[in-house]
């Protein structure tokens, strides 16, 4: 199955609307595709066992070794300069910091506690995530290749540092579709003080049409850009109209007989279902109490814990990737109260979000991926007196995994008693993709797509299934 | 079984007996096969293969041992006492190979042996494996005789007599010409961005004259608005934008650029021209402010100004895009498959990549921490003397104050934000920025005074650097050579090659891509790959003769535009044939017009026209229409949008300011690139956020109260307004059918809406209708 930019050209003259970032569900499909002698949909290359993903991505890179990297060895060795070994031949952001003398080992500050019955190490920050040990699985010792905050969030989206390529919900849409017929495939969600560093770059679809790209819901006024019917138009009008739009486009459809106005007309239909559907899918008066006190969701609030609930309400719409970011986790300066009031904002929603998928049985189906673009050094830095914060670290940091069949309960990787470096396999960014593009039913080495010549991959041309996680 | 081939018919009588004499021993051919070859695999092919040509020399075929290399001839077979191969194999005289590590006597014995012997080589040695040789387009173009066609009388031009050759080989006929409206439309959408207006609509159904399209082709060509039209498209693969991408993403002066590409192109500047300005217009003698301004075109690549990171990484990164873009663009080749490795493929080595990166490595870009503060250098400051020195004093202040309150900031212990001291000095730093005297720093071209060493960076890795090399041209041997101006190769004399008449590859890949705007795909599909896993062209004896008419006419894109839209083949109807269809699926063959969705900006254009609104001022930095609320906030720096409420909010969509991390979602969800790479053809989406767009964003419902306002005012019945509702917008009456269901909902409507304002509600709704219709959004 490669694609390249001439299929696709065929593609959009011969609607192939399954191909679309928003699908089209299956009753539509089959009005939609009469008279197109080209009907086929887009097949996974191999059975999936998932039909959605969540990415809770924390833009800034939270320290691993405050959150589940327990590590007493390092706690031994706190406040002893760094050995040697470490520091030579290495490259750090802000070298400058670390240049002046050799930096300190900083053991954390935090209290751990083993929970469930797989025992899996969280400090004191992370309760609520404790109490489902036994429901997330662990992987460490992840490395990536950027330490700058926008190309290593490049990295992890797109596969690349540069912008310019699709991010990985573009991939997945452009290579599967998505089952929702009035939701975009492929949203995004965002919470914290500030977007994340790259903006629109992270979820563009690159040199896919952009119809793949994801669609960024805003947590105030409409949840899609132009979804509200303009002020002064009711109902009625704007129905009306669509009605009228619909029908001189079938007379110049009859005139030309260009099958891309039948697209035109189609477009039309759902953009009219999504004014419909975007609003009662952000109504949360229909949830229960016990489920909005679960995640701390409070209705109209910008925060990560409605993200997650409406997280959960997509998924259930069969959208097929959504993305949610929350920043800002970039503690060089500081490990003690701004991290502690970013974890108290995402302790629980993350929770919450894992426990209700489970309980509605969407869990097995459904991949929640929790991490940022990187992690932060087993060395403290210091930029302030009387504080201390971590500085970036590619070589290995951990993410969190739930759902999607993998093995609960579970470290998969592991890294050296200070967590400087990966022991076993090495498993970088391109290795996570692959596996998130495995589960989904694609081979991150055929699913491609032409562009200067050349046949792009979200993995570039690296990239393994971490096996650990999907035998 | 040993076939003679005479293998390089070029290097005369005495090869030719050589290989006759000595190419097809069996004893000898085994010899080499088993002890000569390892040798030379093992110790020489590192440098010296047909794909990796160091100092011009390959070891790897008969062909290129006796081609020779930068020091002439190396070998003459049977003796080896004269050959330099064997010679440098021994480290006597000045080039000793392999360098530092001298073989075993019995291998420089084989070699010698197998020199004396006549140098047999099996057949499959023996021709010079430059890939991409015998590959079209790397072939002059020839110029054909025009191809007998049954229906001579249909063909206005040679273009005709191409395309007809075709079809009628498929036993097809051309489709009729459009009718006069369709054809106003489509040429004026194509040519000037913009729908004809009525007054030239009525103008030209009532010209009667046999050459009144041609005409109207002519005044297009000399209106103003041809440049926006063409710079835009220029614009996408010049990967414009007005902020610099990457996190920051802060505004950066670019427009001066953008406005030099619209006046070259009103002007026809010669596209030779038009090349060497934009790569060195620094570097012409005296050079004119417009010279410099134009190198802004490898300017465009993003930059990163985020804190901690290594310069030197994103400065290679830049080049390197400026490699790519120049590949893509000019010369139709996937250059950066080489960044990394030899192209698999195309006649492009690694060495051969970094030759060319060597070219543009030496603009006076920062490269490191210390260097901070000179970012986005090189600038050419555009403004007076005296405005120029109040903007480096103002600028000197603005840092002086951000230092002050950032080690404030860092001394301040408890909650800095609530400071009053802090407050008023960032209140003061607010004010001081308003203030920026009228300076424009555009970003241009300099070059260094010492320049730049370029290597090799292996794996593509900017701090793995490999060997030395200096600037130098890709696909040697399938392109011309470089011609210096003076001692060393510069950009200009990259520029120059670029431009050659006799360049195979830029001449063809310019007329394709300006094919493929007129018919939605080029005469070569894949637009920018000319390369040996490209498509083929279509219609190559087409190709050829645009590409030489090109060159010829003086390298014009007037007169390409010209010939393209007034031939008949351009001016068919693009009513869909199942006949046609039937034989040819995706209309190759042009037995008709394609229906072409308009591009994100005109679309925009064509409501601001439609509804009267239109501003039509040319140029100048860039606007900010309204957006809607929210959109431009998904970067780590909210800027600010101080939406326009005079003229500038009705300026034509190419003005829209452009923030790479955030583009206008108006123009994005069109389709619009983002700047962040050369894009080289657009891609046609059709999705439910377009049509979101057009039906409730404000600024397009702002559009439909506009028409609606004018439809009302010009005409007093339904049937009257409508009629310019859709002259308006559609540049045509309604046909029957439309008006019938028009009127009728515009009866339903107003029997919904009462009220003094039900007149301007119910054609507010009409008039959202038309701008609203594939129709509208369509090049028919």
């Amino acid at each position: 199955m490669t694609y390249d930019e001439r299929y696709m050209r065929v593609r959009t003259r011969r609607q192939l609307f399954r191909d679309c970032g928003v699908g089209v569900g299956k009753a539509a499909l089959a009005s939609l595709l009469v008279g197109n002698t080209m009907g086929a949909t887009r097949k996974p290359h191999f059975p999936p066992k998932i039909d959605s993903v969540i990415y809770c991505f924390m833009a800034g890179a939270p320290s691993q070794f405050e959150l589940f990297d327990y590590k007493p060895e390092l706690q031994k060795w706190d406040a002893k300069p760094a050995p040697d070994a470490f520091m030579k031949g290495k490259r750090f952001a802000f070298m400058d910091t670390f240049a002046k003398e050799t930096p300190k080992l900083l053991g954390s500050r935090r209290k751990f506690q083993q929970y469930g019955k797989s025992g899996l190490w969280f400090s004191d920050l992370f309760p609520n995530v404790g109490s489902i040990a036994d429901d997330v699985t662990l992987v460490s010792g992840i490395s990536t290749e950027n330490f700058n905050h926008g190309p290593a969030k490049l990295f992890s989206n797109t596969g690349s540092v540069r912008p310019g390529r699709p991010s990985m919900g573009s991939w997945v849409t452009y290579g599967i579709g998505s089952e929702s017929n009035d939701l975009p495939g492929y949203v995004v969600l965002q919470s914290g003080p500030r977007g994340p560093r790259g903006g629109a770059a992270l979820w563009a679809s690159g040199f896919l049409p952009t119809s793949y790209q994801g669609v960024p819901f805003r947590s105030a006024g409409d949840p899609i850009l132009n979804l509200s019917t303009p002020g002064g138009v009711d109902g009625h009008e704007q129905k009306s109209t669509l009605d009228l739009i619909g029908d001189i486009n079938k007379l110049e459809l009859a005139e030309t007989g260009d099958s891309e106005i039948q697209t035109r007309i189609s477009q039309y239909e759902m953009a009219y279902r999504m004014q419909s559907s975007g609003p009662e899918l952000i109504d949360f008066s229909k949830e229960s109490a016990a489920t909005m006190e679960m995640y701390g969701a409070e209705p109209g609030k910008a925060s990560y814990a409605n993200n997650c609930l409406l997280a959960r309400r997509l998924v259930e719409r069969g959208v097929r990737f959504v993305q949610l970011y929350h920043a800002d986790w970039d503690h060089h300066q500081d490990l003690d109260e701004p991290l502690t009031s970013v974890c108290k904002e995402v302790d629980r929603p993350t929770m919450a979000l894992i426990r209700d998928l489970k309980q509605r049985g969407l869990l097995e189906r459904t991949l929640v991926i929790w991490g940022g673009e990187f992690g932060r050094t087993p060395m403290g830095e210091v930029r302030e007196k009387g504080k201390i914060g971590r500085n970036h670290h590619i070589d290995a940091f951990t993410m969190m995994f739930a759902g999607g069949g993998l093995p609960p309960g579970r470290v998969v990787g592991g890294t050296d008693e200070f967590g400087f470096s990966p022991t076993g396999d090495r498993i970088d960014v391109h290795d996570v993709q692959a596996t998130v593009l495995h589960l989904l039913g694609l081979d991150h080495e055929k699913l491609t797509y032409r562009f200067m010549g050349r046949d792009f991959r979200l993995t570039d041309v690296a990239g393994h299934v971490i096996k650990p996680l999907v035998s | 079984m040993h076939t003679l081939r005479i293998v390089c018919l070029g290097t005369g009588l005495v090869l030719a007996q050589a290989v006759a004499q000595t190419a097809g021993s069996d004893a000898g051919e085994a010899f080499y096969e088993s002890t000569v070859r390892p040798i030379l695999r093992t110790n020489c092919y590192a440098c010296h293969t047909d794909k990796n040509v160091n100092s011009g020399l390959s070891v790897e075929t008969r062909e290129s041992l006796l081609k020779g290399g930068n020091r002439g001839v190396v070998v003459e077979p049977g003796a080896p006492e004269k050959s330099l191969l064997v010679k440098a194999l021994r480290h006597e005289g000045d080039v000793k190979m392999p360098p530092g590590k001298k073989l075993d006597e019995a291998k420089i014995a084989a070699v010698e042996k197998w020199v004396k012997d006549g140098m047999a080589m099996p057949e499959k040695y023996r021709k010079a494996k430059r890939q991409g040789a015998d590959h079209w387009a790397f072939q002059a173009p020839k110029r054909a005789p025009l191809p007998e066609v049954k229906n001579a009388a249909w063909a206005r031009n040679a273009i005709d007599r191409w395309v007809l050759a075709k079809i009628e080989a498929a036993n097809l006929t051309p489709s009729p010409e459009a009718d006069k409206a369709t054809l106003l439309r489509r040429v004026s959408l194509d040519l000037v961005g913009l729908p004809p207006t009525r007054e030239e609509l009525n103008a030209f159904l009532a010209d009667t004259r046999p050459d009144a399209y041609e005409r109207v082709v002519d005044q297009l060509l000399a209106s103003p608005h041809y440049g926006e039209r063409w710079a835009r498209d220029w614009l996408d693969m010049a990967r414009y934008a007005d902020s610099d991408g990457y996190t920051i993403d802060a505004p950066r002066d670019m427009w001066p650029y953008r406005d030099w590409v619209i006046r070259a192109m009103n002007a026809d500047m010669p596209f030779d021209r038009f090349v060497i300005e934009q790569f060195a217009g620094d570097l012409l003698p005296n050079a004119t402010r417009d010279q410099i301004i134009a190198t802004g075109f490898h300017r465009n690549t993003p930059s990163n100004y985020e804190g901690g990171i290594d310069f030197e990484q994103y400065r290679v990164e830049a080049v390197a895009d400026r490699v790519n873009t120049t590949g893509a663009v000019f010369l139709g080749l996937t250059m950066g498959c080489a960044r990394c490795h030899d192209h698999k493929y195309d006649p492009v080595s690694q060495r051969e990549y970094y030759q060319m990166f060597a070219f543009l490595n030496n603009v006076d870009e920062i490269d490191k921490e210390a260097d901070r503060k000179y970012f986005n250098r090189p600038f050419l400051d555009i403004g007076t003397e005296e405005q120029v020195a109040q903007y480096n004093a103002w600028e000197e202040k603005v840092k002086d104050l951000e230092d002050k309150i950032n080690i404030y900031i860092g001394q301040f212990v408890g909650d800095a934000e609530k400071d009053e001291k802090l407050k008023a000095m960032r209140k003061e730093a607010g004010a001081l920025r308003r203030k920026k005297p009228p300076v424009v720093r555009a970003l241009v071209m300099r070059d260094r005074a010492e320049p730049r060493q370029s290597y090799i960076h292996l794996g593509g890795d900017f701090l793995r650097k490999g060997a030395t090399v200096e600037p130098g041209v890709p696909a040697a041997g399938l392109t011309p050579p470089l011609t210096l101006t003076g001692e060393k190769p510069t950009r200009l004399d990259l520029a120059k090659w670029l431009v050659r008449p006799d360049h195979p590859l830029t001449a063809r890949v310019t007329v394709n891509r300006l094919w493929q705007r007129y018919f939605g795909r080029g005469i070569v599909d894949t637009e920018n790959d000319f390369g040996t896993q490209g498509d083929k062209p279509t219609h190559p004896e087409l190709l050829d003769h645009l590409a030489m008419e090109f060159v010829q006419s003086g390298w014009s894109q007037k007169a390409m535009h010209r010939m393209i839209v007034t031939s008949a083949t351009y001016r068919q109807a693009s009513r869909y044939r199942k006949d046609a269809a039937a034989v040819d699926p995706d209309n190759r063959l042009l037995a008709r017009q394609n229906r072409l969705r308009m591009d994100a900006e005109i679309i925009r254009d064509a409501s601001l026209v439609a509804s009267g609104l239109f501003t039509a001022k040319l140029g100048g930095p860039s606007v900010y229409p309204p957006i809607p609320a929210g959109a431009n906030s998904v970067t780590q720096v909210k800027r600010e949008w101080a939406t326009a409420t005079g003229e500038d909010r009705y300026r034509r969509g190419m003005y829209t300011y452009f923030q790479r991390s955030a583009g206008h979602p108006g123009l994005i969800v069109f389709d619009a690139p983002d700047g962040s790479v050369s894009c080289t053809r657009r891609v046609r989406s059709n999705t439910p956020l377009q049509a979101l767009t057009l039906l409730n964003d404000e600024a397009h419902v702002e559009f439909a109260a506009a028409l609606s306002a004018r439809v009302r005012k010009e005409a007093a019945t339904d049937a009257e307004r409508l009629k310019l509702g859709y002259l308006y917008a559609l540049a045509r009456e309604p046909r029957a059918a439309e008006q019938e269901r028009f009127l009728r909902f515009i009866q339903a409507r107003r029997d919904a809406v009462a009220g003094g304002a039900a007149e301007e509600k119910v054609w507010n709704a009409a008039a959202r209708a038309l701008l609203n219709l594939d129709e509208f959004m369509t090049r028919e």
